[in-house]
């Protein structure tokens, strides 16, 4: 396949960046998306020009550090999948795919593609834990936990931390990660004693990160690569009111 | 003759005497202990957390964006803990002693009954701090047996244990952060260990977003920053995986235990192109339901399911009637090699085997038939059934390999081959997890571990964790408590110019060469020598010319390697870089290591060391010691040997027939 | 938490958006049942009287403040939030992906929320001020004397451009409803399988399509049936 790639430059975080157009040729079926900006970085190394910087890691989508928002969806077009995981397959010979990074004022642009996501990392010191000191532990079948409660609180736990949701959002909020971790330790006992603190922390945390806040429109799920329910936002809600109302 | 320091007594009484005549350390002074931990992994997170915890000052480095992505989250199985749920007749004894077995008798007793102990605890830990393990419907935890053992002592979260144990331990160290007893370098990658009066002071790290490097002191450094799978540049490893904070304290004195010792995994996605960056691993579980062949007949063109059953070859069946599908990691690995080798691999490389699951698809089909009481169901119905119980069962697998291939693997088998998965090998560490540089500390996959020659599945994640959680707190009190007079030293202090210098002209010299090929050129050559001549089985001649390729690919790579980009900026090409010049020199260091051992055991198989059945043989009177490689200059190594003394299990062939 | 934290976080506003505007939705179902009462064939009777209680009613005077005051709040805030949102990504993105991964309707609140406040306020303006404080002429009816909103209403809608203008109005607050009291149910957190159907056929078609085409309709009707 032959191919057109317009892609995000932007030298670091005070350039105003700008798209650059690339022809890829001989692009296989087989390769990973980025196994494509393997390619191309390659050859740019070769050309003497500098590769784009854009974040990866596992390569299985698990790690959640791969984030490009290609031709408009983050992640690309194939339904919970990470761009690590999106196939060529999904492109035919001739297109043209736009590449972006994650854009929110909370994600600022470090390099090209490459964002910094540590807004999600305070999100989870405010208050996404437990408060456990090693050692303390009781024996792990102690607290029976309904089953539907566990496989709704890994349902939540599944959440990769890549910011799609984010960068999905008309609103750039952040509601369905920071949800995704409250939900996960209000439906198990172990997280009831700090679930008034967590809820209000996380949530103040969030706003002053300067994400959006949430407007309901079901972008967020529909672009999780781990199909992470809004449910959950719904859920924070509950949570945050009960700690407002009583606190 | 390396002293690891075991403690006497008998084996179920060694941790326990141990913990309870350690020296400690008084809070007030903890507070005043400055420990760096390099690496965010299970070992790494869980390590500065429960050091944070214990009013130590912690700082804690890792080069990805966030402590939440280090590798340990794509590990997928489980993890192991002699907690005898299942009423089985597991205990703490049956888990060490498997372990033992597994690792094909080149593991430490003394650590690995340690191992089995805590590995209780950590679950306990882990579901404390809000881990979502399987559950049954009464409510309490799941199991289910892995990796072929006779019990059912794996605690698995879906396909994704390691994911939830990693999330588990990060948000102990994000508490940690928030609580001010930790404070976290995230996009740092650590290139240097600085020893002051021969003990370990502290490191120097690069900012990889600005490029500055940093000074930073510590009272102990602990190295937790994973494996090095990724010399072989296609690996089950992240992108990112890499040797250098292990190699650069090899580097500074601490020696390196048996870095021949590589796990190469069975059932990965075979690769499809020259473009193919990494390998992905599907679950050892795939193993239970599925069965591997290969068709008989050499280099057979038809589709696989054009092929009939009477021309197809479960050569894992047919050379281990016992074990069959099941039998361990690098059995099966070989035997898939074998196979291909002798030209009956499938696809278009030729390089693959079936796994199929056409007859799991009947039987499941069948007692779903049975269970809703359809006995007259037709073929296609117990075969739409049979599906929807594999979906149900290993449906995210499927999906995967669907995404991957671009094939049904419900209709078709899937075809896979193995791939480097895990190193065995690592910086040797004595009973206390310490290096042989004082106040160096290796923890998870970083050290040579507790896995032998060979792990078994569910059993890194026990590991990293059990160091993390239950030694290094224990242990590392040991060497600060005659510490607590020395003071923060001061990052002027010329150990700490120095170090910096050296990375600095490393650096300079990287980016000076401005050469014609690329990192990943370099990379790729490294990994296909070592994939030919140190892979899944290796020889003296093979090595031997291994170790002159690699020196002579380090030369080249020191000549024409070419880094575009600027030193004080993000620049992902100079780290690699830095990563592939460390892998150039471990690479030789491996084959050195394993041209030595003139046996076959675990990972390690030489070729001039099998029976006439093709099965390893190993040398228990000669090789029964952990090769502790020292580092003397460029190719110089010079070897080690502790001794390895088996009072409880004693060594017998492992047989999977 | 005190109030105000509660209330200046983003969560805590949209509880007051959402609770506003579920406030203005079953205001809705009241202010059309009255509407019904123009449709009488009774000289316009029953809706002057009706007019005239709900205009002199001190009760009903004090929530109609405070009716208003529910709009103010609920406009404030959510452009408060808008404006929010704006800044939460300066620099946009150059392909968008429509619809493909939300509704049209869910992306258009605050622009059918800035054409509903236009619409209001014309309303009013219209009808309440000139009610309250225009001079509008009277009717007796049983020696009571009340103004003729009747008339008032009968002759507006004469013109075909005040109809269109509503019927405008009522496009727009189907489409800011269709997502509206769904999501006004999500803020609350009511989320639960078992009822997320009957919550988003009652968003869809009682407040999406049945009320404002009951709206729309009356003029409408009136209109071709002018006096």
């Amino acid at each position: 396949m032959k191919l057109t790639l317009k892609v995000w430059r932007q030298k670091n975080v005070q350039d105003k960046g700008r798209f650059e157009n690339y022809e890829v040729s001989d692009v296989s079926k087989d390769m990973s998306f980025l196994e494509l900006f393997d390619v191309l970085n390659e050859r740019l190394i070769n050309e003497g020009k500098e590769p784009i910087a854009f974040d990866h890691d596992c390569r299985e989508g698990i790690c959640g550090a791969c984030s490009m928002y290609i031709n408009g969806r983050a992640h690309g077009p194939w339904e919970q999948t990470t761009t690590c995981q999106l196939h060529m397959r999904a492109y035919n010979d001739g297109d043209t795919i736009v590449v972006e990074p994650w854009r929110a004022a909370a994600f600022p642009v470090i390099k090209d593609l490459t964002v910094d996501r540590s807004a999600f990392d305070r999100i989870i010191q405010a208050g996404g834990y437990i408060s456990v000191n090693t050692g303390n532990a009781v024996d792990a079948n102690a607290i029976p936990i309904e089953k539907h409660d566990a496989d709704m609180a890994f349902a939540a736990a599944a959440c990769i931390g890549c910011g799609a949701c984010v960068a999905a959002c008309k609103n750039s909020s952040a509601m369905l990660f920071t949800s995704a971790k409250v939900s996960q330790l209000a439906l198990l006992p172990q997280g009831h004693p700090e679930r008034t603190s967590r809820a209000e922390d996380m949530v103040m945390q969030m706003d002053k990160e300067g994400f959006g806040s949430c407007t309901n429109t079901g972008a967020c799920e529909a672009e999780c690569p781990k199909g992470i329910s809004i449910s959950n936002i719904a859920r924070m809600n509950r949570e945050f009111f009960s700690a407002g109302f009583t606190s | 003759m390396l002293n690891a320091k075991i403690p006497a007594g008998p084996l179920e009484t060694k941790w326990s005497k141990y913990k309870s005549t350690v020296k400690l350390v008084n809070p007030a002074n903890k507070r005043k202990l400055e420990i760096i931990v390099v690496g965010t992994g299970l070992a790494g997170a869980s390590a500065a957390a429960s050091l944070g915890e214990l009013g130590y000052k912690v700082k804690v480095f890792c080069f990805q964006d966030s402590a939440r992505r280090a590798h340990s989250i794509a590990a997928q199985g489980g993890i192991n803990a002699a907690k005898n749920y299942q009423n089985d007749g597991d205990s703490v004894f049956r888990l060490f002693y498997d372990t033992v077995k597994g690792g094909d008798y080149r593991a430490r007793e003394g650590n690995v009954y340690r191992l089995s102990e805590v590995s209780g605890n950590i679950i306990d830990q882990c579901v404390a701090q809000g881990v979502p393990f399987a559950r049954e419907y009464g409510g309490l935890l799941s199991n289910r047996s892995f990796g072929g053992t006779q019990v059912q002592r794996t605690f698995y979260a879906a396909g994704q244990t390691g994911q939830q144990l990693l999330l588990g331990a990060y948000s102990a160290l994000e508490r940690q952060v928030a609580l001010g007893t930790v404070k976290q370098y995230t996009r740092h990658e650590m290139l240097e260990v600085v020893k002051i009066d021969g003990k370990a002071r502290g490191i120097i790290a690069r900012n990889l977003t600005t490029g500055k490097l940093e000074r930073h002191f510590g009272h102990a450094v602990l190295i937790c920053s994973g494996g090095y799978g990724n010399v072989f540049f296609l690996s089950t490893n992240a992108m990112g995986s890499n040797v250098t904070a292990a190699w650069k304290a090899h580097k500074a004195g601490a020696f390196f235990g048996n870095p021949c010792f590589t796990q190469i995994h069975p059932t990965c996605i075979p690769v499809s192109g020259d473009h193919q960056s990494k390998l992905t691993l599907m679950s050892e579980s795939l193993r239970n339901d599925g069965r591997i062949w290969v068709p008989k007949k050499k280099d057979d063109q038809r589709k696989a399911t054009d092929i009939p059953e009477e021309e197809r070859d479960y050569y894992l069946e047919r050379r281990y009637p016992a074990f069959g599908n099941l039998v361990p990691r690098d059995v099966a690995s070989r035997a898939a090699k074998e196979r291909c080798d002798a030209g009956y691999g499938v696809g278009t490389s030729k390089m693959a085997v079936y796994l199929d699951y056409a007859d799991a698809i009947k039987r499941y089909g069948t007692i779903e038939a049975g269970k809703r009481g359809e006995e007259n169901a037709s073929e296609e119905e117990i075969i739409k059934m049979g599906k929807g119980v594999v979906a149900e069962k290993y449906g995210n697998l499927f999906d995967m390999y669907a995404k991957i291939t671009g094939e049904n693997p419900y209709e078709t088998p899937m075809r896979i081959y193995p791939a480097v998965h895990y190193t065995m090998g690592g910086l040797w560490v004595d009973y206390e997890l310490m290096t042989t540089v004082p106040g160096l500390y290796a923890l998870g996959e970083a050290n040579f571990s507790d896995h032998g020659a060979n792990r078994l599945g569910a059993s890194a994640l026990m590991q990293g964790l059990a160091d993390g959680y239950f030694v290094i707190p224990y242990t590392i009190g040991n060497y600060l408590a005659d510490d607590i007079h020395t003071k923060a030293i001061p990052t002027d202090h010329p150990a700490f110019v120095e170090a910096e210098n050296k990375v600095k002209n490393t650096l300079d010299t990287l980016m000076n060469i401005k050469g014609k090929h690329s990192v990943d050129h370099f990379h790729k050559a490294l990994g296909k020598i070592m994939w030919d001549k140190c892979g899944m089985a290796r020889n003296a001649k093979g090595l031997e010319e291994a170790i002159r390729e690699i020196q002579a690919l380090r030369e080249e790579f020191w000549k024409d390697v070419r880094i575009p980009g600027e030193q004080n900026e993000l620049n992902p090409e100079l780290e690699k870089a830095g990563r592939v010049a460390d892998f150039l020199e471990l690479g030789e260091l491996m084959c050195r290591d394993a041209l030595q051992r003139n046996e076959s055991c675990g990972g390690h198989f030489r070729e001039e060391y099998q029976d006439a059945e093709g099965e390893a043989k190993r040398d228990d009177e000669n090789f029964a010691f952990v090769a502790a490689w020292e580092y003397k200059g460029p190719s110089n190594f010079d070897l080690h040997k502790e001794k390895l003394e088996f009072e409880i299990v004693h060594p017998t062939q492992r047989s999977y027939k | 938490m005190k109030w105000s934290q509660f209330f200046s976080t983003s969560i805590g506003k949209k509880l007051l958006v959402g609770a506003t505007g579920f406030f203005l939705c079953t205001f809705l179902i009241v202010h059309l049942a009255g509407n019904f009462s123009l449709m009488k064939d009774d000289g316009g009777q029953a809706f002057n009287l009706y007019a005239d209680f709900m205009g002199h009613n001190l009760l009903i005077q004090a929530l109609a403040w405070g009716l208003k005051a529910v709009i103010v709040i609920h406009a404030f805030l959510a452009i408060q939030l808008t404006i929010r949102n704006q800044k939460a990504r300066p620099v946009k993105y150059a392909v968008k992906p429509g619809n493909k991964t939300s509704s049209w309707f869910s992306r258009q609140m605050a622009i059918m929320g800035s054409i509903l406040l236009i619409f209001i306020v014309i309303h009013l303006a219209n009808f309440w001020w000139k009610m309250h404080y225009g001079g509008i002429p009277t009717s007796v009816y049983d020696g009571k004397k009340v103004g003729d909103l009747y008339t008032v209403v009968w002759k507006a809608f004469g013109k075909v451009e005040l109809v269109a203008l509503y019927v405008v109005g009522m496009i727009a607050l189907a489409f800011h409803l269709v997502h509206g009291f769904k999501s006004s149910m999500q803020t609350f957190g009511f989320n639960h399988p078992k009822y997320n159907g009957m919550i988003n056929f009652i968003g869809l078609w009682i407040f999406g399509i049945l009320i404002p085409a009951l709206f729309a309709l009356i003029p409408v009707y009136i209109y071709f049936n002018k006096i």
